[in-house]
């Protein structure tokens, strides 16, 4: 009687069965501290002397906080010419990404032709590629280009790895943009391109967002094309930079996570902001299909 | 008319990527089948590069890497995104958080861990024989036993972030009344996770996991950074092999015939894989 008539209550407004607030609690800083942790021990480690580094047991916090290793890696080292050359290469590729994306997803999204579905599987292709199987012949290629060692190769060549993630996520944001807006301006005396600059663009900005970040972290952060094919210092990137680092000062792990901050604090800052946007168009591919 | 047009605005991008990839794959298929001067040797450099024994461990330390990698990342990541799906103070923040450790280079992840992992100053060590797990402490890196699992546990650490976000994106769009069917009946948590999310998120999972054999066949950063592939190969996988081969010994036609059989393999695998996907019965649609 009694359970019939509880339930008869709690039918219109059902209480969502969750996870009991304990579990979510130790969850949480289950992942907060796994997540993080490393962080924090990489920026305790930069800011300590020789010494405390090199004791046993380890101390957790420095004493005295030292920035002497923020001087190695600034002043006494090709990081900050590192940081430049990784600036240049990530702007240029993920402009270059962003330019052929924008045409390539129009063209995807708002027109028929011959062969679409078989070009669209090309470009996703791309994405599935073993990159270790063609590092060779895109050395030799680079090489009779006479692109070895400069910026320019490592921006074309960070276009497989950009390129077809980045026309998927923004073929998704055209398709949304409603067609008949695009038919009202033509009616207006708009041409083809006016539309897709002034008006689908426009509309599709979190679009446009989460590639450019997507691109840009990707190319930051990307180490084997830039190992293989950049190998003079002039061109070298911050994540070559921070693989020698270790054999250069024998392992100097204060300069290394010193380093590693410099390399991180950036990309950090620039996800942490448009975090909303880059995970949205990240997964509207992913939950549309 | 209208066809040109479409095809024109696609074309750029389309010759960037024929370039960069169709050729390519078809040059190594030349350069596997010449010699340093061009002259046809047939299928001499095959053979040369399947004899040593290191290629057939390099085969089968990719498979440990790639498939022990996968099953913590995506087990791991269902479960954050299953507790990132509750509703509680600080989830927009926690999310991000989660999402940390798969934007930061992965060349920081290697040397940080690795510094966490040194033997003898490293903050691990000293934890595990602080509270008296270890009696003494291990070389992880060192150890032919510890070094394969230690690197795989930090490329879990690296992507589960992705697939908790993935599949996060999966449950929120799961529509209510499946929820509501099964509160109607009576479900605990539990079996709403078992009979309502996880079906429902299936299709996101198998997705992810595709790109995750990718990213795993493609992965040099870690290992490389941490170990070169060392201790006595215990961690080289085939691509760090190509990659030695070619940049190393500046055996270009070996690395070739080694990377027509990688990319052999892995087009096999991803081939299987879809097949079966698509050929799984009862999706719910």
């Amino acid at each position: 009687m009694t359970a019939s008539a509880t339930r008869v209550i709690a039918q219109p407004k059902m209480k969502k069965p969750g996870l009991s607030w304990p579990i979510i609690l130790i969850g949480s800083i289950l992942v907060l501290v796994v997540c993080m942790f490393p962080f924090v021990w990489m920026g305790l480690s930069s800011i300590k002397t020789l010494k405390e580094l090199y004791s046993v047991p380890p101390i957790w916090w420095p004493a005295v906080p030292t920035f002497d290793n923020y001087y190695k890696v600034l002043f006494e080292s090709n990081i900050p010419r590192y940081f430049l050359n990784s600036v240049i290469i990530s702007v240029g590729s993920t402009g270059l990404a962003l330019i052929l994306a924008i045409f390539a997803s129009y063209g995807f999204a708002r027109f028929d032709f011959k062969g679409k579905p078989y070009l669209q599987a090309f470009i996703l292709v791309g994405q599935l590629l073993p990159t270790a199987a063609i590092i060779v012949p895109l050395f030799i290629t680079l090489r009779v280009l006479g692109l070895v060692n400069t910026y320019w190769g490592l921006i074309l060549v960070y276009m497989i790895v950009t390129l077809p993630l980045s026309v998927w996520m923004l073929t998704s944001y055209f398709r949304a943009v409603p067609v008949e807006v695009e038919e009202a301006a033509i009616l207006d005396g708009a041409s083809r391109l006016g539309v897709l600059f002034r008006i689908t663009l426009p509309l599709s900005l979190p679009g446009l967002v989460a590639v450019i970040v997507y691109a840009f972290v990707t190319t930051w952060n990307e180490f084997i094309f830039a190992l293989c094919f950049a190998t003079d210092s002039s061109v070298k990137t911050l994540p070559i930079g921070l693989a020698e680092f270790s054999t250069e000062f024998n392992t100097d792990w204060g300069a290394v996570m010193a380093a590693s901050v410099v390399m991180t604090v950036p990309i950090a800052l620039l996800f942490l902001v448009f975090q909303k946007m880059f995970v949205g168009g990240l997964t509207a591919g992913a939950t549309k299909g | 008319m209208k066809s040109q047009t479409g095809l024109l605005f696609v074309l750029p991008a389309l010759i960037v990527l024929f370039m960069l990839i169709a050729y390519p794959v078809a040059y190594t298929g030349l350069l596997s089948v010449t010699d340093g001067n061009g002259h046809l040797v047939g299928f001499k450099n095959f053979a040369a590069v399947l004899k040593p024994r290191v290629t057939t461990q390099a085969f089968i330390n990719t498979i440990y890497w790639v498939f022990g990698s996968i099953v913590f990342q995506v087990v791991l990541g269902t479960l954050t995104a299953i507790l990132l799906n509750q509703s509680f103070f600080g989830r927009g923040a926690l999310r991000a958080i989660t999402l940390i450790p798969w934007v930061v280079p992965g060349i920081v992840a290697a040397t940080t861990w690795a510094w966490m992992f040194h033997t003898e100053f490293g903050i691990i060590n000293y934890m595990m024989t602080g509270s008296g797990v270890l009696q003494s402490p291990i070389g992880w890196l060192t150890n032919k036993d510890t070094v394969m699992p230690v690197l795989i546990a930090i490329n879990v650490w690296k992507l589960f972030p992705f697939v908790a976000i993935m599949v996060l994106a999966g449950l929120q769009s799961i529509p209510n009344d499946l929820y509501e069917a099964a509160r109607v009946d009576g479900a605990s948590f539990w079996e709403e996770v078992w009979y309502v999310m996880l079906p429902s998120v299936r299709p996101v999972i198998t997705a992810v996991t595709l790109l995750l054999v990718i990213w795993g066949l493609n992965s040099i950063t870690i290992i490389y950074a941490i170990t070169r592939g060392g201790p006595a190969n215990k961690t080289l996988i085939t691509p760090i092999q190509i990659f030695r081969l070619a940049f190393e010994s500046f055996q270009f036609n070996q690395a070739a015939a080694l990377s027509v059989i990688f990319f052999g393999v892995a087009i096999v695998v991803v081939f299987i894989y879809i097949k079966v996907l698509s050929a799984q019965p009862g999706e719910a649609k």
